[in-house]
């Protein structure tokens, strides 16, 4: 697949400074070889640390059994799945796969067509629980402002809508501003979450 | 973001078809084109999901009675 390329910003985390950085409509072999070959072995050393201070397993990384290049095939294969990525440096940051065939559950927006973002990660060394400082910050909300951009690409308004892994559920609430609609039991009790075209306006205009 | 390139096609509908395409566009709040291409992605995600040898079930929220949708 090949991707089309949105110049964006991250944030240094220990400097503060502004780092220039790529959004790419696409998931491409590179992106997955830096998840297999960067991401994983970061992730599964963390979680040997983890293991060897005792650290209760509900505070492991949630997402360490998602397999992005699984994903990405199964994505590729359908018409209704966008993958997006974020590289800075020459090294993926973030990974985001969105489905288009999702409806509103909102009472107001019951029925009407959402993108719902079926998976998204940052890089291990981003995520503040892993690594103080992380190394960039800024990639979540660069993605979720992707995925409520191409929400209004596809005329939907802005609506989005996910199922929050529970070390998420804070980034979803606070930092997107998303309406909580509560565990879901078709979806392993995952908190539902979703943007009105009202939120998204306010999510796009606050650029966290 | 950059949109992907897209083409134009003329696109012949019956009087019937067109109201159809009307008023889901209106009770979506979408565009027709975005009808259109929502129907496109579900189709083509039945057919792949079909040829997998997977069923296309509907299930009532309240009842919980399934009936499969037969596709010839």
């Amino acid at each position: 697949m090949s991707a089309d390329v949105s110049p964006v910003f991250l944030v240094n985390g220990s400097t503060g400074e502004l780092v220039a950085a790529e959004l790419r409509d696409g998931i491409d072999e590179l992106d997955l070889q830096h998840w297999e070959h960067n991401w994983r072995p970061y992730l599964v050393e963390r979680v040997k640390e983890m293991q060897a201070q005792g650290v209760p397993r509900e505070k492991w990384p949630q997402q360490l059994h998602w397999n992005w290049r699984y994903k990405a095939r199964v994505a590729e294969m359908f018409l209704g799945q966008r993958g997006f990525a974020i590289r800075c440096e020459g090294m993926t940051q973030g990974l985001m796969l969105v489905g288009l065939v999702s409806d509103a559950r909102i009472e107001e927006q019951r029925g009407k067509p959402l993108v719902y973002v079926d998976y998204l990660e940052t890089a291990p060394w981003n995520q503040s629980s892993l690594q103080r400082p992380p190394k960039y910050r800024g990639v979540g909300s660069l993605l979720m402002n992707a995925a409520v951009s191409l929400s209004l690409e596809e005329t939907f308004g802005g609506r989005t809508g996910l199922h929050a892994l529970p070390q998420s559920e804070t980034f979803y609430r606070k930092n997107c501003a998303m309406t909580d609609l509560g565990p879901d039991a078709a979806k392993q009790n995952l908190r539902y979450f979703e943007m009105t075209p009202d939120q998204a306006q306010a999510f796009l205009k606050g650029g966290k | 973001m950059t949109e992907p390139t897209k083409r134009t096609m003329t696109l012949n509908l019956s009087d019937e078809e067109m109201s159809v395409l009307d008023s889901l566009a209106q009770q979506k709040d979408v565009t027709k084109t975005a009808v259109l291409r929502q129907a496109l992605r579900l189709y083509q995600m039945v057919s792949v999901r079909r040829a997998r040898g997977e069923k296309l079930v509907f299930e009532n929220d309240e009842t919980k009675e399934k009936a499969e949708l037969m596709l010839l």
